[in-house]
């Protein structure tokens, strides 16, 4: 975190039956109590560290890529507050359980996921939300050059 | 009970209470205003010490626009709606060893709410300790509380009073880590907004991590200790005029707390802009 707060305009948007502030809350405390895909993947193509342990929150996402621009394995470990590390927990979830690919990962929207994390519970908090996508995106695009370079390579 | 305060030496014992104080004091809500300021902004809500409010210093205590805390009138209404006066005894405690809870006892003292206290151990002792935490946010009464005046002299350093110290050598304590002083870490990956142009510490700035004033269970290290760091290794003296800042001031207004009450230096400010003003500053002086 460590930065210089600013309330900023939400834009207005339709959203699916909201949660209650404290519901949104129940649901990011059960994905930092028992985060989904935690953990070093030894495999992996890459690890991207994203964040800052002093600060707010850091995570590294391991990223194991699949045929075709296809995501094998994700996983991550991490250290900070209860936003940044549950919202990642969610996001490796839903990129895994939905099996999106590399480039659907990157066509991912902030403000949706910040809208799926729950606005009540974030407040200005935005950025620790989407600390686990920005980085995942990150990880991503780092495969994505390497693969370029291996094949132009070859 | 406050003799675990007192044994360890500070100049202004009067500024710790132990966690045993709290709980026997939480009750007392006409004097005593228990407030809670975290990083981790949803900890008030799944669990606070009994009749605590919550500070937020992003939403509560910055400017939303420019780059401040937050103005007079806005400090009175906030202090109105934690139903907190100008006498109230307002005690602190917060998550990381108590570094949010300095940085708004910092912005209290701005605005000259002086009757402030740190509960020493801060959440996680309280929490070690098994204490009642409750999920109830209390409301208090709409108190009175008039516009004061900011003072941004005593306890405040602008850019322009660090360059003047800078010449004039006086000490500086950068608090942040070793990374971020040698300029190793020139910003955090993915938080570039939040970075430096340029990596490394103001000249002559000494590094003492801010989390070193504090033992593992969260309370603060004994005055002796302290001064084995602060004068010992680096060699500031009670009557130096001294400057402390990190990135934005935060861990900085820990080291300010520990300067100024526990050792019971006079003159120490902390320099908020700190590197992310600094390190971005167009021919600022930079040391690696």
């Amino acid at each position: 975190m460590d930065g210089v707060g600013q309330r900023r305009a939400r834009p207005h948007r339709e959203v699916s039956p909201a949660l209650s502030r404290q519901q949104q809350i129940a649901v990011l405390v059960e994905h930092h109590q028992n985060p989904r895909y935690a953990g070093v993947l030894e495999v992996a193509d890459v690890a991207m560290p994203g964040g800052s342990p002093e600060c707010g929150g850091s995570v590294v996402i391991y990223l194991k890529a699949g045929e075709e621009g296809r995501i094998q394995r994700l996983s991550f470990t991490g250290q900070g507050d209860i936003i940044s590390q549950a919202a990642t927990s969610m996001i490796l979830e839903q990129v895994m359980e939905n099996g999106l690919t590399m480039n659907e990962v990157l066509a991912l929207d902030y403000d949706a996921f910040v809208d799926r994390v729950g606005r009540e519970a974030v407040g200005s908090r935005t950025r620790n939300a989407t600390l686990g996508l920005s980085t995942l995106k990150s990880a991503v695009r780092k495969c994505q050059k390497d693969r370029l370079h291996a094949d132009s390579a070859a | 009970m406050e003799q675990e305060i007192e044994k360890k030496g500070y100049a202004h014992p009067e500024a710790l209470v132990t966690t045993e104080w709290v709980a026997e004091n939480l009750n007392d809500t006409e004097n005593v205003r228990i407030v809670e300021s975290d990083e981790d902004v949803l900890l008030y809500d799944i669990g606070h010490v009994p009749n605590a409010v919550k500070v937020d210093w992003v939403e509560d205590l910055n400017d939303p626009i420019n780059r401040d805390y937050l103005d007079p009138e806005h400090f009175a209404q906030l202090m109105q709606e934690k139903g907190i006066s100008p006498d109230t005894m307002v005690v602190f405690y917060g998550d990381k060893n108590n570094w949010w809870a300095t940085y708004a006892l910092w912005v209290f003292r701005l605005f000259g709410h002086d009757n402030v206290k740190v509960m020493d151990g801060g959440r996680i002792k309280w929490e070690a300790e098994g204490r009642e935490m409750t999920q109830e946010v209390p409301s208090f009464p709409r108190t009175e509380y008039p516009v004061p005046e900011r003072d941004d002299e005593k306890i405040r350093a602008f850019k322009d009073d660090v360059m003047a110290h800078l010449e004039k050598r006086g000490p500086l304590v950068d608090v942040r880590s070793p990374g971020e002083y040698s300029g190793e870490l020139l910003h955090m990956p993915d938080y570039p907004q939040e970075g430096a142009l340029r990596g490394g510490h103001i000249p002559g700035a000494a590094n003492v991590p801010w989390a070193r004033a504090v033992r593992e269970d969260g309370t603060f290290k004994s005055a002796g200790e302290l001064r084995e760091i602060y004068e010992g290794e680096v060699g500031l003296s009670e009557s130096d005029d001294v400057v402390a800042y990190c990135r934005i001031g935060e861990r900085s207004s820990h080291t300010w707390f520990v300067l100024s009450y526990l050792l019971g230096y006079d003159n120490v400010r902390n320099y908020d802009g700190s590197w992310t003003e600094w390190g971005n500053a167009v021919r600022a002086p930079i040391e690696r």
